[in-house]
Formats: structure tokens, sequence, C-alpha cells
């Protein structure tokens, strides 16, 4: 009786790692990170696999990559805190002798060491999404956060009346991204809206229900607040949320930033009064355009603005708006 | 050895009482934390802001009524919140994609959760992995397959099933009084798991198996097979969670669940169930899990600083550990 | 007989509700061996507690070469030398003898560095002091209880130890080995070493004590010289009354009837060839030394353990027996040796200990019915006589005897037909013994067979119907009680291949 249980477990682990294996089959059946032929690889390492953010930066990555006639590898951290993981991702990327390196820094000090290892090398190096503080980059294809950031301020400013108080939700302080995204906000506000104040500022590591939770906290201790901000889609679905759940929806105007489902059906519905997004297909197209130029010797600009846009429910399903946004 | 025969009626007592006191213990400091941010913030204690601190702990709250009974049996899970993604995933593709209808959809997660349970109970009990170990590859497994089976990409649910969690059947009988639905689940389920572990045959063996696991099996109970039945159990209040979570949000998200093990793990401490296993309460869970909440909302109301709400939190974990240990080692001379 | 070396005086302690010692005496002189008796809860391991310093006394004097000791923790004591060997060893199992014996204050080089040839050194001198044939390198794990104790000696005497408390000392060895610490005990006496020796073996004491202190709830009895006294008048100031330790004369087996045969039992390893009948309202019991294989026996048919060939038959049907569950269905109930770990489970009650075994007669639909396991659990608590201020009273706080009936009681509530005892009265003070011992008496003549494993033969010749003697893994013989006595079973005990 004992062995038959056994045998059971054992067979039943086994098609666990089957449906594991097959799925992960169908999921991607394309192997890109497979490096095959003899066309020029180029590695490509991100801040982030899962979000869907990263999936539409891959694919203006793979649309680059088929335009120039380049391979490349997407790879991307667990979590925006592996820092060590991605100087490891970067040193096993070098090893395969790519001729340019496109990189998300999570912590640029941290990972310099082996950039500079492959700059000796003489591979040149592209960030992007975030800047590496450092010279050795031939260029950095990134969303200038504060200035997207002071663009919601303004749209906040005008949802609000140009008065009363509001809470912000963002997603760490400890990030480059974070950090620019509240203060570029923060700083508009502050030098040209005097009538409006930031009651409060809290942080929702960019979950959902944690970032709903903060939103409602914020709303509970400062029942006047007119006005929330959600820096990122985790927080800015937190916010609608937190809205939605205090029944407080059109009271306090919502303004958010990146896309997503939910908070685009927001915009569309009324629910949240607009948002900001990057261009994530630029940001990795751009990326990987400007590691092929610098691997060919082309002269590329150094700082690679991508863009970003306001969408509300006037222009969210224009065709202009569309493409920018990732379901 | 043990002391002499008139001594151990007055060791009962202090026996009993201690363990009362424990309990009473957390409930004051619970109550000591309410009013102290009653006093600094008069917007802690409005309604609005108890229901929004209620629906904070419910997922919590149910992720840790389930690992309550695998950490009384001596076990840990740490699995937790990657299972409760993986059931809501699922459920979420399965209404999807197969068009089910939501109250299936709901089944499907408890299903998933409990075989998840099943699975994790069976490596444990039968093939004797550490149950550390054995858990940590079911999280990371989990992990990874929400993400592989969802593309990465959010499930969304019909609007409709965003009543199970934040619609109010409260609020239709007493207008005014929107306590949501998830809140009374969590109850419901809290007393269901209270009468599982005092009343019931498979509670006496948790609690057996925690004390003594190889004196239960000498005793003829088959231990290894209730324990895989505790650890579908737990499986199954973590694929709650993952109906309420999803509900909540409207949609399955793979990309969280790390983390909410901690937290969970977490609460059923605080609430004085012993790590070492064979002692713990239902009760003391709850309020485990509501003082995390109570903490981590208060503390963002009277607008302490992100950084230090992370070390209060710490320190109460620790506090409510040395707490037990040091009732425990004055139990025992 | 040396000069006194230590003195209680007026020794009081008090725990919460409990007047755990009063007015308490006990002196020692160097060179001797002083044992403390008394039943469990006389107060004997709390004065022993003060003297070590595990317990602060609330009143009394302690004298100590000459001067007042005042004892703050056992680090202390020891470092004055007193050392305690606790019926427990104390040892670090994966680390050698050598790294046990120095633990703490390991010889160093260099400060920071240990010096393993100096430890190893100085232990060979320690063993050579013992006439002690083990290497210092030895893994503890790896060598017998009674070998470790000896480390646990070897350990005292590094400290320059002039007091010596053994706790128990002989509970886990064999005839050969007591012998064996009997000699170490003698050399250590003539090397004026003090020795508090503390058993509950009586023929031990009147052999090896030159005086005996009585305790009795907590107070001072009296202090004798062991050669003006008899076993009997010992036991007497210890509980007040007599007890009479006779051996049976006659089976007193219901029938010939044969309850469980087990034929050709061998487990792959120690155990060969095991065949044996235990007969309806019989008490057979299992005698022979320790690693003979009788709990390795008991444990096989249990379920407990894996075998690898035999067949059990249960009133003459084959049976298959592959786990405890399979062995508590075909009505055998199981008493290890070791209460606390495999016996019962301490931290819960009397009643959840009770009913453990038998849920299947309590469940309804899953649930308890627990108004019938408290009306049980209570019955047995009755019938048995369980000294428990309650069922809810958790098993922790029992005597080790009342423990015992306990467990005892949770076999008879799953109506067990066959119970297999091991080592029964292990740890259980003497008038607690007598109980146990009518109680399987009345066991037995209820109807019961049972199998009962002994380490002391006074014990098997008093309890048994028939005494199976195991050697080495094999059973050598099986005597009927009127041709056992203490000399065959030693000879079919030795009896090797």
């Amino acid at each position: 009786m004992k062995k038959q249980s056994k045998i059971l477990c054992i067979s039943l682990l086994l098609c666990f790692v089957l449906l594991l294996t097959s799925c992960n089959r169908g999921g991607q059946s394309d192997n890109l990170n497979e490096i095959t032929g003899d066309k020029p690889y180029i590695a490509v390492i991100a801040k982030g696999f899962q979000h869907q953010f990263w999936q539409t930066v891959r694919k203006g990555a793979e649309m680059a990559a088929e335009d120039y006639g380049v391979q490349i590898t997407f790879q991307g951290t667990d979590t925006e805190s592996q820092i060590d993981k991605q100087t490891e991702m970067l040193d096993a990327a070098l090893s395969k002798n790519p001729v340019a390196i496109c990189i998300a820094a999570l912590d640029s000090k941290a990972i310099l060491g082996s950039l500079e290892k492959a700059h000796q090398r003489g591979i040149p190096i592209v960030g992007f999404d975030s800047g590496v503080d450092s010279d050795i980059v031939a260029a950095t294809a990134a969303t200038d956060n504060k200035a997207a950031a002071a663009l919601a301020a303004d749209k906040m400013a005008e949802a609000i009346g140009g008065k009363g108080e509001i809470g912000m939700i963002v997603q760490d302080q400890t990030s480059m991204t974070g950090r620019d995204r509240r203060d570029g906000f923060k700083e508009r506000i502050e030098s040209k809206y005097p009538d409006i104040k930031i009651v409060d500022i809290q942080y929702g590591e960019g979950d959902h229900t944690k970032s709903a939770d903060a939103a409602k906290a914020i709303i509970s201790a400062n029942p006047n607040v007119v006005g929330m901000y959600g820096a990122n889609e985790g927080s800015a679905i937190g916010v609608v949320l937190a809205l939605s759940e205090l029944g407080k929806t059109g009271k306090i105007q919502a303004v958010g930033f990146d896309s997503g489902k939910r908070q685009i059906d927001a915009v569309r519905d009324g629910e949240m009064y607009g948002a900001v997004t990057q261009n994530p297909i630029q940001i990795g197209y751009k990326a990987v355009e400007a590691a092929y130029k610098a691997y060919k010797g082309e002269q590329v600009e150094k700082e690679i603005d991508t863009g970003f846009k306001w969408y509300d429910k006037s222009n969210v399903d224009s065709e202009e708006i569309k493409q920018l946004l990732y379901e | 050895m043990s002391e002499n025969s008139s001594g151990k009626a007055s060791k009962k007592m202090m026996n009993f009482s201690s363990i009362g006191a424990q309990k009473l213990i957390i409930f004051l400091t619970l109550i000591v934390l309410i009013i102290i941010f009653t006093i600094l913030s008069p917007n802690f204690l409005l309604v609005d802001n108890i229901i929004s601190i209620l629906l904070a702990t419910c997922v919590n709250g149910l992720l840790a009524l389930g690992v309550t009974f695998v950490i009384i049996t001596g076990g840990i899970d740490l699995s937790i919140g990657t299972v409760m993604t993986f059931s809501a995933v699922i459920s979420g593709l399965c209404v999807t994609g197969l068009n089910l209808p939501l109250w299936l959809g709901s089944i499907i997660c408890i299903l998933v959760g409990t075989i998840i349970g099943t699975l994790t109970g069976l490596m444990v009990s039968r093939l004797k992995i550490p149950a550390f170990i054995a858990t940590l590859g079911v999280m990371m497994i989990t992990s990874g397959l929400s993400l592989v089976v969802t593309g990465a990409r959010p499930v969304y649910f019909p609007s409709e099933y965003k009543e199970i969690a934040v619609g109010s059947l409260f609020g239709k009988l007493i207008p005014g009084f929107q306590l949501p639905n998830a809140v009374l689940i969590l109850f419901i389920m809290a007393i269901i798991a209270s009468i599982i572990l005092n009343k019931t045959v498979m509670g006496r063996y948790n609690f057996a198996i925690g004390s003594n696991t190889e004196a239960t099996r000498l005793s003829g109970v088959n231990v290894a097979g209730w324990l895989t039945g505790i650890h579908a159990l737990a499986g199954a209040f973590f694929g709650i969670a993952g109906i309420i979570i999803s509900s909540r949000l409207g949609s399955a998200q793979p990309a969280i669940g790390q983390g909410y093990e901690l937290e969970a793990i977490a609460a059923v401490v605080i609430g004085g169930t012993s790590l070492a296993g064979g002692q713990g309460t239902i009760s003391g869970t709850i309020i485990g899990a509501f003082i995390m909440s109570v903490l981590t909302n208060g503390l963002r109301i009277v607008g302490v600083a992100q950084e230090w709400q992370t070390v209060v939190i710490g320190a109460v974990v620790i506090l409510a550990v040395f707490i037990d240990t040091y009732r425990r080692k004055k139990q025992n001379i | 007989m040396g000069e006194t070396i230590l003195t209680m005086e007026h020794i009081e302690k008090r725990f919460p509700g409990v007047h755990a010692l009063s007015d308490c005496h006990f002196d020692l002189r160097a060179g001797e061996v002083h044992s403390i008796v008394g039943e469990n809860g006389a107060g004997k391991s709390t004065l022993m507690k003060i003297l070590t310093g595990v317990y602060k006394k609330d009143s009394g004097n302690i004298t100590y070469m000459g001067k007042s000791l005042e004892p703050e923790n056992p680090r202390h004591t020891q470092d004055a030398g007193i050392s305690i060997i606790h019926q427990e060893l104390n040892l670090m199992q994966h680390l050698s003898a050598a790294q046990n014996i120095f633990i703490g204050r390991e010889p160093r080089k260099a400060k920071i560095f240990t010096d393993d040839k100096e430890m190893v050194e100085k232990t060979k001198e320690l063993f050579k002091m013992l006439n002690l044939n083990l290497s210092p390198r030895a893994k503890v794990a790896d060598i017998t209880v009674a070998k470790q104790q000896m480390v646990e000696i070897a350990k005292a005497l590094s400290f320059d130890s002039k007091i010596l408390i053994m706790d128990e000392p002989t509970a886990a060895l064999t005839e050969s080995e007591i012998a064996e610490l009997f000699k170490i005990i003698e050399s250590l006496k003539k090397r004026g070493v003090g020795i508090v020796y503390i058993s509950h073996r009586m023929d031990e004491l009147m052999k090896i004590t030159d005086r005996i202190t009585v305790m009795r709830d907590g107070k001072y009895i009296n202090t004798v010289n062991t050669n003006d006294v008899s076993k009997d008048e010992i036991i007497n100031m210890m509980v007040g009354r007599t007890i009479f330790e006779e051996p049976k004369e006659e089976s007193t087996a219901l029938s010939d009837d044969v309850v469980l045969s087990v034929q050709n039992l061998s487990d792959g390893g120690l155990l060969k060839d095991i065949s044996f009948d235990l007969k309806h309202g019989e008490i057979l019991g299992f005698a022979g030394l320790m690693g003979a294989g009788r709990t390795e026996v008991a444990r096989a048919i249990f379920g407990a353990d894996k075998k690898k060939s035999g067949d059990i038959f249960i009133k003459g049907k084959l049976v298959k027996i592959n786990s405890p569950q399979d062995a508590v269905k075909n009505g055998i109930g199981y008493l290890s040796e070791d209460r606390k770990r495999y016996g019962m489970m301490v931290g819960m009650d009397v009643e959840t200990n009770t009913v453990i075994a038998s849920m299947e007669k309590f469940n309804r639909f899953g649930f308890i019915s627990s108004g019938k396991t408290a009306k049980v659990s209570k019955e047995y608590v009755e019938k048995l006589k369980t000294k428990t201020p309650g069922i809810r009273q958790i098993a922790k706080n029992l005597s080790g005897g009342n423990q015992q009936k306990v467990i005892i009681a949770k076999w008879l509530v799953r109506d067990c037909d066959i119970l297999i005892f091991d080592e029964p009265t292990r740890g259980i003070d003497i008038g607690a013994k007598s109980e146990i011992y009518s109680l399987l008496t009345e066991l037995a003549a209820s109807g019961k067979s049972i199998i009962m494993i002994s380490s002391e033969l006074p014990e098997i010749l008093r309890m048994s119907d028939r005494v199976a003697v195991m050697c080495e893994g094999r059973i050598t013989k099986i005597l009927d009680i009127n041709e056992a006595n203490q000399e065959t079973i030693m000879h079919y005990a030795t009896l090797r291949e």
C-alpha cells in the first residue's frame, strides 16, 4: 500500500513536470533565447520580464532585430530588487560574445564593473528605460520620466481645478524611475500650483492590492483629498480600486501612469481622468537600433528620448495612442 | 523528572492561564493599537477606514488560516502566495477560455489550490522531503507556471466577478452598512477552520502530529495520509484567497504572490501558534492578521514613513515570538 | 573514609503551591559513594539541582571544602569541582569524545586555533586513568551508551571534580557494563572523589554505596550506613510500607490457545529467525542484555520498522503488518520504553492521549463526539486509578507511572488484545511500580495477552508466565517460569552462536 502511494506520488510529480514543459512549449514556441545563426548577436537585459510593460519593450526590440537583421536575447530579472541577478545575467551574456549590449540597469553603480569589462573589449553599451551613470554608454534610450510626471501633474491640476489636497501612490523610493516619477510630479505641483497641497506619498511595491490599501489609508487620513496620482500601472490600478471600493469614483480625480487593460478601461469609462504612457515599443526598438548602429560604428545620439503621451477618454481609442498601450 | 503530586494542580492552572494570557495579550495589543491610532488620528476610527482595514485583512487572513493548520503540524509552507496566484490564474483561464460560469470558476480555483496542496502534502509526508524545501520548490514552480500559462499577462474576469469580494450582502439587508462580502467570507472560513481544528478528527490529529509525530504514528494513526489531507485543506484556503484577490482586482495577476507567505506566517506567529508545532488557535491567527493590517493602515494614516512601517511590523513579529518563547520557558520550569 | 567535603543543612525550597524541600540535610565525605533514594517527587533531584545551581534555594546552608558555597549556575559549580552526569547524557553526538570533553575550553594554539593534538593527548590520559579502551577521536554517535557514559565521567574528571553526581547511571547499561562502571567507581573512590549515586535499583545500591540518605515527600527521613540495613528496610523508609518482590512460581496463563504466533521473523539486520507463540492471558517476558534485539522484535511485530521476512499469525490467521496502523487494526498495542518520544504526546492532555488510537469510535462524520471521549477518558482514569487532577491535565505534568497508565488506557480503549510492554516500569518509582505490576496481572487475568520486555531480572521473574531469552538478535531459549531463575536466564542471554 505504501509502495503504491509512493508510485502514485512520483507519477503525479512527473505529470506536473510534463505539464510544465508542455506549457512552456505552448507559451514560448519561438526559441528566441537560442543563438544559432551567424547574425550579429545583441544581448538585451531588462529590469523585468513578467510585467506587460517589459513584454511590450521586448516586442519593440524584436521588431528592431528583424529590421536590422540581428539576433537578440531578451532577459529580465524577476523583481526590480535583484541587482545581483542582473549582474549575473550580464556576465553570462558577455561570455556569449555579443556585438553590443542593451541594458536597463537596476542599479547603474552595481553593474558598472561588468559594463567596464565589456567596454574594454570594445563592446558598445546602450542603456534603455533608465540611464547608466557613466560615459562609457554609447547611448541611452529612455523616457524622460521627470518630464512625463510633470505632464501628469499639469493634468491633475487641470482635473481638480487648480486647488485642493492630493495624494500620491508610488511604486518605490529606490528605483530611478520611481524617484523621477515622484519628484517630477511633486516639483511641478510645488512650483506651479501653490493652491494644491500634496498631503501624503505612500509606496505600494507596484502590487495592486497593496497600492489600493495604501490609497485607502491616505483617503481615510485626509478626507479632503480631491485627487490621487498613481505612478505606475500597479499604483494607478490601486488608486482606481481604492476609489471604487470607497465609492469615491468621480468625486476624487485619478491620474495614472503606464497602461494595462484595467487602466485603459478605467480611462475609457471615466473612472480615471487620464494617464501618461511611455512608449515601450520605441524604448525596445530604439535601444536595439542604437546598439546596432554603435556596433557598425555609426554616429548615435547620446540621449534618445523615446517619448511619452497623455491619454484620456477623448483619445484613448485613437490610432496614435492605441499603438503605445499594452493590455 | 516531575515534581510531587501536590504541585500538579497549580501547574495546571499556570498552564491554562498562560495560554489564556497569551491570547489576552495579543487581543489587548490589538485594542491598544486601535486606541493609539484613534488618538493620533481622528480619521482612523471611521466606518470607511474600518471597512478598508477589514477588506485589507481578507487575503492575508485566509492565507494565514490555511497555513495555521500546516504550522500546527510542525511544518511550514512557503508556497502560500504563489499557490493562491496560480489557482486564481487557472480559474481565470478556465472562465475566459472555456466560457465557464463564474461559480464554476470559483470552484476550480479552490480545487487547484487543493490539488497543489495535496501534491505538497505527498512530497512532505510520503517522499519525506523537508517541508521547507518542498514548499520552496512548489513556490518557485507555481510562480513560474503562473507566468507561463498566462504569457505573463493578467487574466481579466467578467465584471460580475467583483461582486464576490467587494459586493455587499450586508449592504442589501442593512442599507448603509457596506461590509464587503470578502470580510464575510473571511469570518465564515475562520469559523469553519476553528470547527475543523477543535471539533473534528482531523483537527485532533493535526495537534497530535504536531505534538509528537512518531508517537502518533505508533498509535496506529495514518500520519502520512492525514498530513497530506492537512496540506490539501490548507491548499483549499489558499484557493479561496485566490478567489478573493482576483475578484477584488477583477483579474488574476500572475506576477504577484511572492512575499505574501511571510506576511501570513507572521500573522500566525503573532497569533501565538508555535512554529515548533502542536499548539495554536484560529482566533489567534485572525487577531494576528488584524494586528498586521491595523498596523499597516494605522502607520500610514498617521503618516509614518514607509521605511519605518516595515521596521515596526518586523519588531512586532519578533516581540510576539519572544513572548511565546518566554511563556513556554516559564511553563517548563 | 575521608573527611566531610560537603554539607547541606536546613535546605528549604518552595515552588508556587509546592513545598518541594523542607529542612533537608545531606553530607558527603571524600571517597565515599552516598546514595539519595526516594520515590519520584521525593525531592532528590530538586536537592541536586540546588547543589548544581540549577535552582536557587530559599534558605539553608551549603558548606563545600570547608567554605560556604552559594551555587550560581551549573557552570559555576562545575568549575568549583561539582559535576553531574545526567540520566540523559549531554553529549554532542556528532563530535568526537575528545571534543566533547573539552567543549567550551579547548586547548588553544596562538589564542584562536584549537590545539587538537593536546586535546587528544589529555583525553588519552583521562581514559587511561579510567582504564577505558576508546579512541579520543571516536565519534560519540558511533560508540555504545556505556562508553558514552565513560566519556561523561572522563569529562567530569577533567574538571578535577571533588564531587560527582550520577543520576541513574545504570539505566541503559548491560550487566557486564555495570560491572565495568562499578570498577571505575571504586577507582574514583580511591582517588578521593565523593560520589552521589541516584538510582531506583535497590540491588545496585546495596552493592555499591557506603551510605544511603532516604527522602520522602520533600522531607529528610534518615541517613544510614549501607552495611547496617537491609533492602527491605530502605524500601520501607522510602514508601512507609512493605513491598514484596517474590518470583512467580507457575504460569497463570488462561489457556493454551495461541493468540499471536510469530514465525521466522527477520529484519535483514540484527534479528534472525525469531519464532514464538503468545498464549491467551499470558505474560511472556523478553529477557536479554542491552542490544540483544528485544525492542527490535517488538517494533518489527508492531510494524514500526521494516521486516525482511517472516509471518505473523493472529488467532491462527495470517496477517500482513506493514505499519503500526495495520498492527493496531489487528489488535496489537505497543508501549514504548521511551514514553516521551514514542509513547505519548506529552504536550497534550490526558483525554487526547487516551483516545488518539481509537478515533474511529468517536468519529461522527468527521466530527469528534466530545462527550463520549470525555466519558471514556474519565472512565479509564478511574479504572486504572490514574492520579491526575482531571482529563484536561497536560500529560507532561503527570508522573511516569501515571503517564504509563494513560498509555495503557489508550490501548484498552482501542480494545487491543495483545499488548507489548517495553520496559513498563522504566523511570517509575517503586510505589507506582507495584501498581503497574498489579495492573499487568489484572490485564492478563482479564484475557489480554502480554509481551513484556524488561532489563530487570526480578521484574521478569516476578511477572512472566514464560521467559523468552534473546542474545544477539536470536531467541536462544523460551523458559517456563518454573525453570527460570537469574542464572538460567543469564546463561541463555549470553549464549552466543
